[in-house]
């Protein structure tokens, strides 16, 4: 990966200059080392740039998502045709989907960053239950992570969203409506401003 | 992107550490309201108190949401009275604790410290004023504190002052009987007394501050005890030196949360910030304990041998993760030792375990003194003065802080309870040597020279 911007043209093999263009590319399989390295070493042979990766693990299974520019010269099959021969035998799945070369980061909406956190016993629907009022009031999850174990153990059955709460929203009404629907599933909830865990976490 | 663990140890102190901004307290300078006509006066006092703390409460809740961090106490400290109303006579000064009371009452704080003088060096006429107002003012008000600073190191102990004190606090002993002597919860007898202060019943903004400034103290001693907790579990073989590191941690966790509230009411009063207060201050609550950290250190009770030690240790190793935490640090800053405001240390007297000597001494390594002692109804005034005295050359030998609030609770004896309600708590009585003895050194009077070491210019 590098921090450099890609250009806007990559030179051609004849001298021309020719446009770029952007992938993002999913990655799945079973965890096992040396996955990364032969992913971005098919990247770095087909001449991509790497803008943006996200990389996890649930369970024992790899995934993630490269974001890369690249030649046009390359269609989506054939970029994920090279991408499958090249890693064969570690038996990933891949999707590539193109971009707008031109990405737009910022939202239209200026947002605040929190922390909503609930914990409560395993059930069907929570991940559901949850966002469904986020997206009623415009909040746009940033980060997700929940890890449901069963039982009733509330650690073990935790979601932490970390989202986006546009300005305009009314905070309180957007707090009843997430402690009403976390009343009706049971769960525990708490919302805070990001700055609290930055504060107490981390040496800035 | 935080982890799991970031998060969590974060809702787990709110949660079952009684994780908690304990008070945020608005300073606010009265020095230009003096006047000698004693109406217009009070509505100058009171129409700054209520104009400029009108959005304190309000305020304090909305950050505190927004937070997820309650604020659990919304003060107003004031410059002190003794100086600002110095023209006024007792009764006069009883009015004016009247409204104080009033304007507290109007914006919903709980207490309004200030009623204050400062009297180390010798006693003016406003001063004198506000001392024999003391026993009154204590009993006609309920949310008015009152401080009285009779040594610093720099000045050495009015022995004088000390023996008025001592006369007053008997005083308003007895005004507030049927109350075990409530008056007295709400004064504070202080050497070295900090400017800053924004724990009852010592705050009041000195004459040095400005118009207006927040200063907060945090709260915490439910999260150093687990944090102890969860060391040991994990580490059963941990020694001190690891002890120390987490407390240190844990401090400062506590202290970054206290500032960032306190920075951002500040900001929406459009306030200066002033200081963090680094106390570790404990509630009558199971799980919000100074005493319970000793029990989690090992120890059979706070008040067995080997507690000063282990005071000493958890008040420093509390300063130096607050002071990294925050470069605006004050107040009293250290671990506080309430009895009747600390269930376990209240349990601990009650057991036998801690006496007032002990207790003396151990407020030698932390802040802030014989803090909250009910003693029999008929300890004398000069014995109660005795005792402040001792308690004050521990501050000036030291050049530290030290207090006093001692509580005689009239027509009880050592080992019946008293009840002072709410934050203030409940407690045992304990008895004191030589209670109702003569005490013809105290009667002396005088002022005691500032030590040598007060000679560093």
């Amino acid at each position: 990966m590098t921090d450099a911007k890609p250009p806007a043209s990559l030179p051609g093999l004849d001298g021309d200059k020719v446009a770029m263009k952007k992938f993002i590319i999913t990655v799945l399989g079973e965890d096992r080392p040396g996955i990364i390295a032969a992913v971005t070493n098919v990247l770095h042979e087909q001449d991509y740039n790497i803008e943006e990766v996200s990389q996890t693990i649930l369970q024992n299974q790899f995934s993630c998502f490269f974001v890369v520019a690249g030649s046009e010269r390359q269609s989506n099959a054939q970029l994920t045709a090279v991408l499958e021969n090249s890693t064969a035998g570690f038996e990933l799945f891949f999707h590539v989907r193109e971009l707008s070369p031109h990405v737009n980061l910022n939202r239209e909406l200026v947002c605040e960053p929190y922390v909503v956190t609930t914990q409560g016993p395993d059930r069907k629907g929570l991940v559901a239950g949850i966002t469904a009022v986020f997206a009623a009031y415009q909040v746009n999850v940033a980060q997700l992570r929940a890890v449901f174990r069963g039982g009733d153990e509330p650690l073990n059955n935790t979601m932490i969203y970390e989202v986006d709460i546009p300005l305009s929203v009314d905070l309180n009404e957007l707090r009843r409506a997430l402690s009403e629907r976390a009343k009706e599933l049971d769960l525990e909830i708490s919302i805070q401003h990001r700055n609290i865990f930055e504060a107490m976490n981390r040496v800035l | 992107m935080f982890t799991h663990g970031e998060i969590l140890s974060v809702l787990e102190m709110l949660k079952s550490e009684h994780l908690d901004l304990r008070t945020v307290t608005l300073g606010l300078n009265l020095l230009d309201c003096a006047s000698d006509d004693l109406k217009r006066f009070q509505a100058k006092i009171y129409d700054r108190i209520t104009r400029t703390a009108a959005n304190l409460v309000a305020v304090c809740d909305q950050v505190g949401e927004k937070y997820g961090i309650p604020v659990v106490n919304k003060r107003i400290s004031v410059s002190p009275i003794a100086v600002v109303a110095a023209p006024f006579g007792p009764e006069e000064m009883v009015a004016i604790a009247g409204t104080l009371d009033k304007a507290a009452r109007a914006i919903n704080v709980d207490f309004l410290g200030g009623f204050s003088a400062l009297v180390e060096k010798g006693m003016a006429r406003g001063d004198r004023a506000l001392i024999e107002a003391l026993p009154q003012a204590l009993a006609t008000t309920a949310r008015v504190c009152a401080s009285v600073n009779v040594a610093t190191t720099r000045a050495g102990i009015n022995m004088d002052a000390v023996l008025l004190m001592g006369r007053q606090i008997k005083a308003a002993s007895e005004l507030t009987a049927a109350k075990d002597g409530i008056g007295c919860a709400k004064l504070c007898v202080f050497a070295n007394i900090p400017e800053d202060v924004p724990f009852m019943a010592g705050a009041y903004l000195g004459v040095s501050e400005r118009d207006t400034v927040i200063n907060v103290g945090v709260s915490g001693p439910g999260v150093v005890k687990k944090a102890i907790d969860r060391l040991l579990a994990d580490n059963p073989e941990a020694d001190l030196g690891r002890i120390t590191e987490s407390i240190k941690r844990t401090a400062y966790k506590v202290t970054r949360a206290g500032e960032l509230i306190g920075r951002e009411v500040a900001g929406i009063l459009g306030v200066p910030f002033g200081v963090v207060d680094l106390s570790l201050a404990p509630t009558p609550n199971v799980g919000d304990s100074v005493g319970e950290i000793f029990q989690s250190l090992g120890l059979t009770s706070i008040g067995v041998p080997g507690s000063t030690v282990a005071l000493a240790m958890l008040n420093d190793a509390v300063k130096k993760g607050g002071a990294f935490a925050s470069s605006h640090v004050g107040g009293l800053s250290g671990a506080f030792i309430p009895v009747s405001e600390d269930l376990n240390i209240s349990q601990a007297a009650e057991n036998g375990f801690l006496c007032l000597e002990k207790l003396e001494a151990m407020t030698s390594v932390c802040s802030v003194g014989l803090d909250m002692v009910a003693v029999p109804g008929e300890t004398s005034a000069e014995t109660i003065a005795a005792i402040i005295a001792d308690e004050m050359a521990i501050g000036v030998i030291n050049k530290k802080t030290t207090a006093a609030r001692i509580i005689p609770v009239p027509g009880k004896k050592a080992g019946e309870r008293a009840s002072f309600g709410g934050l203030l708590g409940e407690s045992v009585i304990m008895p004191v040597n030589n209670a109702g003895a003569d005490n013809p050194f105290i009667r002396r009077g005088g002022l005691i020279p500032a030590p040598i070491h007060s000679l560093t210019n």
